[in-house]
């Protein structure tokens, strides 16, 4: 590049100040030097050897240089050092192009340097014309620092919001495998669950059989062997001596006992394949029905029956009837003495009532307070107190079935009080 | 037993060899002398009702004691056809079986039975059983005319 500094362009000479810094020759239209004082940009003209020969205000602002300090040098001042042989190149490139302007940094980022040695991004155009002593370059030039910053801000913005959106993505992509797999396993519990309906279906059909069964067809022999023991005792009795009927008793005691048995095994199998939907039931109500029902043995007895408050609960009505009546005749007939008193009340635990049927009878030791729920398990002999032992284990069945619990606390001597527990159910949906 | 001026029947529907003689020997020990006719199943009885073939000529009974578990027919069986036939709906059918299932109870009082009684094992109490179905039914009640033998 030569340097050859055209003399009608700038003047080093004149005062800075007056044109804000540009430095023309072109004195006919003021207007001209107030646009290029007044530009916010940068606006630099450079002759072919590449020397700057105009430098306007908002050149000085950008690179830091006074004008007057830097007309007459080179243009490689003002560029990093890394980028002055690129420069060099596009510029003579430019110099020789068709068209008369064009964008810089067509290939990448371009930076200027200041005064001070640091660096600024840029964006600038560059333009020429032929004047009278050759090509005149000029390159309009804005400081983008802060717009790069911004973009940068944007940038990481951006990339924090795609990296968020894919952790997101990722999390309920998780989420989703997670629901997946346990909407699977629901449709297998389901499945499982619809299939052990189906068995118990079948088994409650089996058993219903075999309830028929055992009211046919076992009965039938048992009431012949009965029958007709007890007829050949009825014509035979003068003709036949003591033992024979001693032994006739027997047979007859063991077949009414079997029958009772068969009778109590089927009440006991009813309550799973027999029950009632459930609806709300007035305990009182079943209370006053069980006090009707057992009259004759609350009479006999002098029994005193007492109810505290009783709750509406959801449940089987039959069912809720029979498990009072169990507790309160069973209250009546473990009684110590003459006028047993009986009472029942009713607590709120935890989503439930707890109904007690409290007495003051013989209790029941501890030792068996779990074997007396057992079907046919008995603690007295026949002749102390009747009854198969069915009463207490359907009572267990029909309180499980509606979803509780029942239990006995008692000291043997002083009474026992029975206790269950009916979990709160909404109301049936009807089918 | 009170005077029975009407010579009434009973037809037992019965297939149990055991049942038909304890019902015959609780007749028997109530002193009851109504004649006793008896089917061995549901079909041999409607011949019997309807006069069929040997039982041409029988007259009607005035009641009818009916098994449920039958061989053939069964009691339920028995029952609907009595109560569909025009000839024989007027006379009373006592339901007496072993059953004390409560559909069975239903079906039959559904059938029009006029009553269910479960058999009792306790022969005493089978006993006493006749003896009540007995009083009640040919003696306390009265029986439309066409019922009469």
């Amino acid at each position: 590049m030569s340097a050859k500094p055209g003399p009608h362009l700038a003047s080093p000479s004149a005062p800075p100040d007056t044109a804000g810094g540009a430095r023309s020759t072109r004195g006919a239209d003021p207007r001209f030097d107030q646009i290029l004082a007044s530009a916010n940009d940068a606006i630099i003209s450079i002759d072919e050897s590449q020397r700057i020969t105009l430098f306007n205000r908002g050149a000085e602002r950008i690179f830091g240089y006074a004008a007057g300090d830097i007309i007459g040098r080179p243009l490689d001042l003002l560029i990093p050092e890394r980028f002055v042989a690129r420069h060099g190149t596009q510029v003579r490139d430019f110099s020789t192009a068709s068209e008369a302007s064009r964008m810089m940094a067509q290939r990448g980022e371009i930076y200027g340097r200041r005064q001070d040695g640091s660096e600024f991004p840029a964006e600038a155009s560059i333009s020429k014309f032929r004047g009278p002593e050759g090509l005149v370059f000029t390159v309009i030039l804005r400081d983008i620092t802060e717009r790069r910053a911004a973009e940068r801000i944007l940038r990481d913005t951006h990339d924090e919001l795609e990296r968020r959106v894919r952790e997101r993505t990722a999390e309920l992509e998780e989420r989703n495998a997670q629901l997946q797999q346990e909407i699977q396993e629901r449709r297998r519990a389901e499945k499982l669950l619809a299939e052990q309906a189906r068995e118990l279906a079948r088994s409650n059909a089996d058993l219903e059989q075999f309830a028929s069964v055992a009211s046919h067809d076992l009965q039938e022999p048992l009431r012949m062997v009965a029958s007709y023991t007890q007829l050949l005792g009825r014509r035979y009795r003068s003709r036949l001596d003591g033992d024979a009927d001693e032994f006739m008793g027997f047979i007859v005691d063991g077949a009414l006992r079997m029958q009772r048995l068969i009778n109590d095994l089927l009440a006991f199998s009813r309550v799973g394949s027999r029950g009632k939907g459930f609806q709300p039931v007035d305990l009182a109500a079943c209370v006053a029905q069980v006090r009707v029902n057992l009259r004759s043995a609350i009479e006999e007895s002098g029994a005193q029956i007492e109810a505290a408050a009783l709750p509406v609960v959801c449940a089987d009505a039959t069912q809720m009837e029979q498990l009072l009546q169990n507790l309160i005749g069973n209250a009546i007939k473990f009684r110590q003495g003459p006028a047993p008193r009986v009472h029942i009340d009713a607590r709120r635990e935890d989503a439930a009532w707890r109904i007690g049927v409290q007495d003051d009878g013989i209790g029941i030791d501890p030792r068996y307070a779990e074997r007396i729920f057992v079907i046919f398990q008995r603690l007295h002999t026949a002749a102390e107190y009747p009854g198969t032992g069915i009463g207490l284990a359907i009572c267990k069945k029909i309180v499980e079935r509606h979803g509780g619990h029942i239990e006995v606390h008692s000291t043997p001597g002083e009474g026992a009080r029975f206790s269950f527990t009916l979990p709160d159910r909404e109301e049936p949906p009807h089918a | 037993m009170p005077d029975r001026q009407r010579p009434i029947r009973i037809l037992l529907v019965e297939d149990n060899p055991g049942d038909v003689r304890l019902t015959i020997e609780a007749f028997k020990d109530n002193r009851v002398d109504t004649p006793l006719d008896v089917a061995r199943d549901g079909v041999e009885a409607l011949a019997y009702l309807r006069q069929e073939g040997i039982h041409a000529g029988e007259p009607l009974p005035g009641l009818i004691l009916l098994d449920l578990n039958l061989p053939r027919m069964d009691g339920g069986e028995v029952l609907a056809a009595i109560k569909a036939d025009p000839a024989l709906q007027h006379i009373p059918v006592v339901v007496l079986t072993t059953s004390r299932a409560e559909q069975d109870v239903q079906r039959a009082y559904l059938l029009q039975a006029a009553c269910f009684i479960t058999k009792p094992v306790d022969f005493e109490c089978f006993i006493q059983a006749v003896k009540l179905i007995d009083a009640f039914w040919l003696s306390v009640v009265t029986l439309p005319c066409g019922a009469r033998g």
